[in-house]
């Protein structure tokens, strides 16, 4: 009963950001879609080749990324964004409020509302990106849409992003509930939720990624949970 | 046990990991910062360093250094020319003289207009799509990761896209009116996805288009095979398959059907199209066509060239002892530089040519002998440039510990081959390029830092353990030890009042004279707040 009314609390907080993020993937995905689908027509992707000449791969002339591959620095920032916004939203604006006794201070664990904050934010994700993402997914996959569809490696990627907006999440929760200076290891969890992405974009294998950020993802919680259940508010 | 003493034990090592990470990488990004600097200012000087005071040398060992650093090249009747470059113009330009095996002067003058043919020879692919250049492909941007894909049709339109599936390793191919074709694997074209077998692990290709159309042949080799893949007439040949060792390396000449004026054209009127191909046993199998011919040999490292009259091997040697190998410990290769520095050795250049029962037949040898290294180069153990130097005095002494026994054992791969886009071998190659190398500066800052860390954690210790660890910790990770103690473990002092001398607030009991420390007076009212 204290966890839902936690969580009602914590959802009614993400709520408009949420909204955004889904209005702006919305919005962002149709026009994308409309001029991909224009452009396909067109027959703009493939170069051409002369006859008896070496096809030179020094620029990459046989390779090309998926059709809608410009939706993914949008899926990329806005999750990255969402878990920007939210893990200040949570963690870092109480402490400029003042607030933190006054939610602390209450009849109910501090593993309770950490759980509550933390089940929000997931949810935040799963109602405003996930929806979208397979929804784009399914359609551009259909037969009639584009010559070559985007393969399940697209899709997977598309999952990565969003990890990776959590992940986000998890190292701005992390710097917020830092007590240190913020020239000194405040900002350590948010530098290393940097360097996580910059790990996962130079990596090839899909096993490897997610392992970098299942592994990364325990380091934070791990330290999350601990700061949070002894630091004194 | 409560569950946030329970996460203590996981948190706090975790965090150590964490920060330290951090801190790694932010002292690595300041070392490349310094030597990039001091790279941009002294690369003319360095330059200018590494070149030999060819002055200094006697007339006859300038003459023997001319002639070791000249090309030997073969005419088709095996008579032999050195071409020394003895300037560069433009281009590929340069100005070149050329000698016979008696040292007389035959010609001078630009290189691309020199009198004499000669033999060409199979060469590595330079245009090719590289093992590395797929994992640069497949790596995930935010733009997403990017397929090979082939495209096939007439002049003016695309009809056919072919799109390679590195995990299933076959293609699969797109109508662009609609529709699915089907997919090419290794064993041809196949309209179900169930028929078609995977071509094996991918390791390059290189792709032209012939003379006589738009549409691009793809020379596929896997780990064990090689296939040639005509995607317009759906069409796969198995050139060579190798049953027990992985092919190493592969060599053209002449096999692709190119214009005059293409980069790499080889005349076909006068050289059959030729494969060279090294399988990791060391054997060297060469296929050829017009007419299909196949051979293998035990050479070490040979050319081959196949003209309309004979096929011809070109092959180089010398006395000096064999490289060590890759996984050897680095006094090993220290004392086989200087072995191979301090001494002239024969060498030699072969001609052979292949006869019909496909055995060697020596045409024609010539041998020299290579000038020993003299002064500082032959000397000198820490070749680096001087900021590299100076900078990774502040490198961990774990880099060392760990390139030395763990990553020329499990990653040897980096050293010898160098990487691209593959996230270990790159960071192995990193630590590998700033490793402080044994150095003894190194080692001096790591104790002094070690002394400071003792200095600074002996009044702040809590346990005997926590302070030997960081002691160890420091002198192992050198600058990023010393900050990461500094961030985890900066409490403040205060004056004991017992003893008088620093202590810790992060234990009740003084670190020197066992002193509780003092407990507030109680007040009137402590007991209405306490309540």
């Amino acid at each position: 009963m204290r966890f839902s009314s936690l969580l009602k609390k914590e959802l009614r907080e993400c709520l408009p950001w949420m909204l955004l993020a889904a209005i702006v993937f919305i919005a962002v995905t149709s026009v994308l879609l409309r001029i991909e689908t224009y452009n396909e027509n067109n027959d703009y992707r493939y170069s051409r080749f002369s006859p008896g000449t070496v096809i030179s791969n020094s620029h990459y002339n046989l390779t090309n990324y998926p059709t809608m591959n410009e939706i993914g620095p949008w899926l990329f920032v806005l999750s990255v964004g969402l878990g920007l916004v939210l893990g200040i939203r949570q963690f870092w604006i109480p402490n400029f409020t003042r607030t933190w006794p006054f939610l602390i201070h209450r009849s109910v664990s501090r593993i309770t509302i950490l759980a509550a904050k933390l089940t929000a934010t997931s949810m935040a994700f799963v109602i405003s990106i996930v929806p979208i993402w397979i929804g784009i997914y399914w359609y551009v996959t259909r037969p009639e849409v584009f010559t070559v569809p985007p393969p399940l490696r697209f899709f997977i990627e598309g999952w990565i992003f969003i990890i990776l907006g959590f992940v986000t999440y998890l190292g701005t929760a992390l710097s917020g509930l830092s007590t240190a200076k913020w020239y000194t290891t405040k900002i350590f969890g948010l530098a290393f939720a940097a360097v996580v992405m910059l790990t996962t974009f130079s990596q090839w294998s899909l096993v490897w990624i997610f392992t970098v950020i299942a592994v990364s993802t325990a380091i934070l919680l791990s330290q999350i949970f601990q700061t949070f259940l002894r630091r004194e508010f | 046990m409560k569950i946030k003493n329970k996460f203590q034990y996981i948190a706090k090592p975790v965090k150590v990991f964490m920060t330290v990470l951090i801190i790694l990488l932010a002292v690595s990004i300041v070392q490349g910062i310094f030597i990039e600097i001091e790279r941009s200012y002294t690369r003319k000087n360095q330059y200018k360093a590494e070149e030999k005071p060819e002055a200094n040398l006697s007339q006859e060992e300038q003459r023997q250094e001319r002639i070791r650093r000249s090309l030997k090249e073969f005419l088709p009747d095996g008579t032999i020319h050195l071409i020394d470059r003895v300037e560069h113009i433009s281009g590929r330009r340069d100005k070149v003289q050329i000698y016979d095996t008696n040292d007389n002067l035959l010609w001078e003058g630009q290189s691309d207009k020199k009198p004499y043919e000669y033999l060409s020879w199979a060469e590595q692919l330079r245009s090719d799509f590289s093992q590395q250049d797929m994992k640069r492909t497949q790596a995930i941007t935010p733009g997403f990761s990017r397929y090979i894909e082939i495209p096939v049709g007439l002049e003016g339109s695309i009809e056919q896209i072919w799109r390679y599936h590195p995990g299933a390793q076959y293609f699969k191919g797109y109508d662009t009116r609609g529709g699915e074709i089907g997919y090419i694997g290794s064993n041809g074209f196949t309209e179900s996805k169930s028929k078609a077998s995977a071509f094996g692990k991918f390791r390059q290709f290189t792709a032209w288009c012939p003379a006589d159309s738009f549409n691009p042949i793809l020379l596929l080799q896997t780990q064990k095979s090689i296939y040639q893949i005509n995607f317009e007439k759906k069409d796969v040949e198995l050139l060579f398959e190798s049953t027990d060792t992985d092919i190493r390396m592969i060599r053209l000449h002449a096999w692709r059907s190119l214009s005059p004026d293409a980069e790499e054209y080889i005349d076909r009127q006068k050289y059959r199209p030729l494969i060279q191909i090294q399988t990791n046993d060391r054997k060297q199998h060469l296929i050829l066509q017009e007419p299909k011919e196949q051979f293998s040999f035990n050479l070490r490292s040979p050319s081959f060239s196949a003209t309309k009259q004979a096929i011809f091997v070109r092959n180089y040697g010398s006395d000096m002892p064999p490289v060590p190998d890759i996984k050897s410990s680095e006094k090993v290769i220290e004392k086989w530089t200087e072995e191979v520095q301090k001494k002239s050795w024969n060498m030699w250049t072969e001609l052979y040519k292949v006869n019909n029962q496909g055995n060697l037949e020596l045409v024609n040898r010539y041998n020299y002998t290579s000038s020993p290294v003299s002064g500082p180069a032959a000397k000198n153990r820490d070749p680096r440039p001087a900021g590299q130097r100076y900078v990774s005095q502040f490198s961990p002494l774990m880099y060392d510990l760990f390139i030395r026994y763990v990553a020329i054992r499990f990653w040897p791969r980096p050293f010898g081959y160098g990487s691209g886009n593959d996230f270990f071998y790159d960071l192995v190659l990193i630590i590998d390029y700033i490793r402080p190398h044994s150095s003894i500066i190194n080692r001096i800052l790591s104790a002094l830092m070690m002394v400071y860390v003792f200095w600074h954690g002996w009044p702040r210790r809590t346990s005997w353990g926590g302070f030997v660890f960081w002691l160890i910790f420091t002198g192992l990770l050198n600058i990023a030890g010393l900050l990461t103690y500094l961030a985890l473990n900066h409490t403040a002092v205060i004056k004991c009042p017992v003893c008088g001398r620093r202590r810790g607030l992060a234990q009740v009991n003084c670190v020197r004279c066992k002193t509780q420390l003092p407990a507030p007076e109680r007040g009137k009212l402590d007991l209405i707040f306490s309540a």
